[in-house]
């Protein structure tokens, strides 16, 4: 039992991290990323490269990659999808693109064998008599830490206020004079700066190769449906409903079943309740 | 101008001889090198392990002259691990570069795939990297169709199955004491022929089998099943794995402390870089090898020599099973005299050479022959610093065995 608590809150805490910001693009900039995923792919590889190949200590390496990440995604922001915004079908279609092209990239550049992230923690913790791996005790602390720090700067700032305003009516907030295009830039790039991190946090003890970003966009999307689309509280909600639901399949029936509960998730959802829990409006 | 020297008869008499002598010329007037056909999955280092072992047999033989006059040569074709990629790597050997032979092979699930291809293009294939019994079974079935179908290695699932439990028998049972095993192997085509037979094997040597589980290929989260093992009671966990994440599992079988060994059949664990790939976190495990470097035979050590002098590094099984073929499919030529694909086929099905790992031969089935003098398993160990022990067969053993590090505490 207490195994499952822990399990499933590491679990809850990755797709937490990959859904937020998923779910925030969306809720501001109306923008569905496809290419999220690659977001987290490519913290995980930066991590990768990084500490093995240029042998810097994974307590820089992890900040750089985070931001090195989130500047890619704003400039993806800038130069691929903003000009395709007309069409939402069109930012669709190049998000999911982009997602190909980086995964090309990776493969082509690293190969399809597995690569090694180092973690932050080596040590295990004994909770309880469950043996947990330091590193995912971790991933779960990050998780929280980063989604509040979000959640506040959003509530407390500025900038936040601006966000929140876009949101709420695009066209009102840029009556008041709030640049919305530059705080798509910024959003864009929060939401890939935590993606990344998920990558870096989750890579040492999760599969690091080319096609790694698939699952996360599947997971993500459909921890957003259930959730409602731009709704933070809404992601976070469903994500743990998410990650214990996999957790509880994975040891009461048996791993090879996991997978099936995201998807089924997404697709009674969409039939019950298309606004998902929390949103406000349907998702299509 | 001739006048009669050349009447109408005479000159289709002549036309008439001149047509015999080119009937009967030898096969090898046509010049041009003998195409060999290298399918596998070129991105993991059993493709690239596949090439190499080819060139430096193909240097070898063309060194010496080539076969019958004629030099050898190869062409690449990436099958990956999918059937449908696989198909086309055959097609694209066989249809665009007509091949003379196909050696490679990877998944077994691939090659299962793609033998109808192979069997309707009339091609001699050669296996090195699959294991299921399957793929060599149609040879009696249907030998007019698939007598075009070798495995030169690995040996079998079920004859790995068997080695696997003469390990436990006599290494787990016999000198450790350790009775209680859990079994969890991918859920794979040869791991499902190898698993049952294993399972039998451990039962009847005196081993408490605790657990038996397949889990997906794809899996990247190991902790349910590792709470299940553990709460098993077993002493030792067998593993079955070669697609599956072996690295993600080391890596998560280390960080949780497992209070477990492991060991087993892990294809991706006989790679020379896999500690340090996983950051020294296998260390402890037992892998199955199917040749280090010592004398097994004559051929071994100067093959990992000159494999560590072109690539710096040690091969992995699919280059013993190449480098083999291609000096068996050389020497089956050179007896056949000829190039004529069923005579060769008659003289690969009297293969009887010295190979990397063993002798080599095939039986009934096309199938490589197994244990004693031919190719066996051997369990090597990871130790510090990434140094493998062997640690089985006794007689091969270079090294006492350890237990994971938190364990000896």
């Amino acid at each position: 039992m207490l195994e499952i608590l822990i399990f499933g809150a590491v679990t809850s805490a990755i797709y937490a991290m990959l859904a937020v910001g998923f779910t925030l693009i969306f809720g501001v900039a109306r923008i569905l990323n496809l290419a999220h995923g690659s977001f987290y792919a490519l913290g995980a590889y930066g991590a990768y490269v990084l500490t093995t190949i240029f042998k810097v200590p994974l307590i820089v390496a992890a900040p750089l990659v985070v931001v090195g990440v989130a500047l890619f995604g704003m400039v993806v922001e800038r130069v691929l999808i903003r000009p395709m915004r007309k069409s939402q079908l069109a930012v669709l279609m190049i998000s999911l693109a982009i997602s190909l092209v980086v995964e090309q990239a990776l493969f082509l550049t690293f190969g399809s064998e597995y690569r090694n992230v180092p973690s932050f923690i080596d040590q295990k913790y004994v909770i309880g008599g469950v043996d947990v791996a330091g590193q995912r005790l971790l991933t779960l602390l990050v998780s929280v830490v980063s989604i509040s720090g979000l959640y506040l700067f959003i509530q407390k700032t500025r900038l936040g206020s601006a966000i929140l305003a876009i949101s709420q009516d695009p066209e009102a907030a840029q009556y008041m004079g709030i640049p919305s295009d530059r705080i798509f830039g910024v959003v864009m790039a929060m939401s890939a700066g935590l993606a990344a991190l998920a990558g870096i946090m989750a890579g040492p003890f999760l599969s690091v190769q080319p096609s790694m970003h698939l699952l996360p966009i599947v997971k993500a999307f459909a921890i957003v449906v259930v959730g409602g689309l731009g709704s933070i509280p809404g992601s976070i909600v469903a994500a743990l409903m998410l990650g214990y639901a996999e957790t509880l399949v994975a040891y009461g029936i048996s791993t090879s079943w996991t997978e099936i509960v995201s998807v089924a998730a997404t697709l009674l959802m969409l039939v019950l309740s298309p606004a998902g829990f929390f949103g406000k409006r349907a998702a299509f | 101008m001739f006048g009669h020297t050349f009447s109408k008869r005479s000159f289709t008499r002549l036309a008439m001889a001149l047509s015999a002598a080119a009937l009967f010329a030898p096969a090898h007037a046509q010049q041009g090198p003998i195409k060999i056909g290298l399918t596998t999955a070129v991105q993991l280092q059993v493709g690239r392990d596949t090439q190499e072992a080819a060139k430096i047999a193909i240097d070898e033989i063309n060194a010496k002259g080539g076969v019958l006059g004629r030099k050898l040569s190869f062409v690449v074709a990436d099958e990956t691990e999918n059937p449908e990629v696989g198909i086309n790597a055959i097609k694209k050997l066989t249809a665009d570069e007509k091949v003379d032979v196909i050696v490679g092979g990877y998944t077994s699930g691939v090659t299962l795939a793609q033998l109808p291809h192979i069997s309707s293009a009339k091609t001699i294939y050669l296996g090195v990297g699959a294991a299921s019994p399957a793929i060599t079974a149609k040879v009696k079935q249907d030998y007019e169709n698939y007598k075009y179908i070798f495995r030169t290695g690995p040996i079998n699932a079920v004859h790995q199955a068997k080695g696997l439990v003469e390990w436990i028998s006599g290494h787990l049972i016999g000198e450790l004491g350790l009775k209680k095993i859990a079994i969890i192997g991918e859920n794979a085509k040869w791991v499902q022929d190898l698993v049952p037979v294993l399972r039998k094997g451990a039962v009847d040597v005196g081993a408490d089998v605790r657990m038996v589980e397949f889990f997906d290929t794809t899996t990247s989260d190991f902790s349910p099943l590792l709470s299940k093992i553990k709460s098993s009671d077993a002493q030792f966990l067998v593993v079955v794995l070669s697609h599956a994440s072996s690295d993600v599992f080391a890596k998560q079988w280390y960080d949780a402390r497992f209070p477990i060994p492991y060991g087993g059949i892990d294809v991706k664990s006989q790679d020379g870089d896999f500690f340090d790939r996983v950051g020294g976190k296998s260390i402890s495990q037992v892998a199955v090898n199917f040749a280090v470097r010592a004398p097994l035979t004559t051929k071994t050590v100067p093959f990992f020599d000159e494999f560590k002098k072109r690539t710096g590094r040690v091969p992995v099984y699919t280059a013993f099973g190449t480098y083999d073929s291609v000096h068996a499919y050389a020497q089956a030529i050179e007896r056949a005299k000829s190039f004529d694909t069923n005579a060769i086929i008659k003289e690969l099905e009297k293969t009887s050479m010295v190979g990397v790992a063993g002798y080599l031969e095939y039986d009934e089935t096309h199938d490589v022959k197994a244990g004693g003098k031919f190719m066996n398993l051997l369990f090597a160990q990871w130790q510090a610093k990434g140094e493998r022990v062997v640690l089985w067969p006794k007689s091969l053993r270079s090294g006492n065995m350890i237990m994971p590090p938190w364990l000896t505490k």
